[in-house]
């Protein structure tokens, strides 16, 4: 089997149906992210074929300077940005949605260790994360949901270190209190 | 909330498991690609290449133009109709450079 550089050759000499291989191997980590800031299904597959379409655009720009799953996940970023802003403007014109009863059990309990499975904090931070702007939000999920450092965030969304840094202490901010007011609603 | 109950929260989002693509996705893509390709070549030209595209023609249409304003000055020549550079010289001659003009 050969490795993303060789692949990425053969597309580049004409060979388009290797760019299915490049997909299979990239896919679960584009629907990874893009699950991170979109819970419907079928949008997720609409995004991550979108990134795939733009990543296909971009391979003429790909110098393989850095690994290609970083290349693509910058994309993938990218992607979700647009979106999120997309929807930011619609979220306006409609109503909050409701939590479950597992997670509205859990944003009431005083109990730290009390159990909360992924789907139910996915929707509180679903629901919070609206109070944040669409770069806020990306911020916030990289660094404290997937762990990414504060270098690839910068690369992601075209900020400093320093500006990231900043960002990351006032969406965390933003959050709480909008955590704070789900308890109280 | 508290920094514990935020970091709880964290850590039980990441556990979530993510949306799995369908079994054609990659397929999918390949016929988006490939769509893509098909599309006309001048939409995914800059403005300047779109340019350079049409140079020739653009080359044409001024070379034709130059051609008519020719034909059309020589005809005006041969049926005595004075033309600009006629006028230009008769205000030279006849005033500009007399020696009450300017």
């Amino acid at each position: 089997m050969s490795d993303d550089a060789e692949l990425l050759e053969r597309i580049r000499n004409g060979a388009t149906d290797d760019f299915a291989e490049i997909v299979r191997r990239h896919q679960s980590r584009v629907f990874a992210i893009l699950h991170r800031y979109e819970r419907d299904a079928q949008k997720v597959e609409d995004l991550a074929q979108e990134t795939f379409v733009k990543v296909w655009r971009a391979l003429g720009q790909f110098d393989g300077r850095a690994p290609f799953e970083h290349w693509i996940s910058k994309i993938t970023v990218r992607t979700a940005l647009d979106h999120l802003r997309k929807e930011k403007r619609r979220q306006n014109e409609i109503g909050l949605p409701e939590l479950g009863e597992d997670a509205l059990d859990w944003l009431r309990s005083d109990n730290e260790k009390s159990e909360l499975d992924g789907r139910a904090a996915a929707e509180i931070l679903e629901l919070a994360m609206r109070e944040l702007s669409p770069t806020d939000r990306v911020v916030i999920t990289m660094q404290e949901i997937e762990g990414r450092s504060v270098k690839e965030i910068s690369a992601a969304i075209g900020s400093s270190g320093v500006a990231v840094r900043v960002r990351v202490l006032r969406a965390r901010a933003k959050l709480k209190s909008a955590l704070e007011k789900l308890v109280k609603l | 909330m508290n920094e514990q109950k935020l970091k709880k929260l964290f850590e039980a989002a990441w556990s979530e498991t993510a949306t799995t693509p369908s079994v054609d996705f990659a397929a999918g893509v390949l016929r988006a690609v490939r769509r893509e390709k098909q599309t006309p070549l001048r939409e995914t030209l800059s403005a300047f290449d779109q340019l350079n595209l049409l140079f020739p023609k653009l080359a044409c249409a001024a070379a034709a133009m130059i051609v008519l304003g020719l034909a059309a000055d020589f005809a005006l020549t041969v049926a005595g109709v004075p033309n600009l550079s006629d006028g230009v010289s008769q205000i030279s001659a006849q005033w500009l450079l007399m020696p009450g003009g300017l």
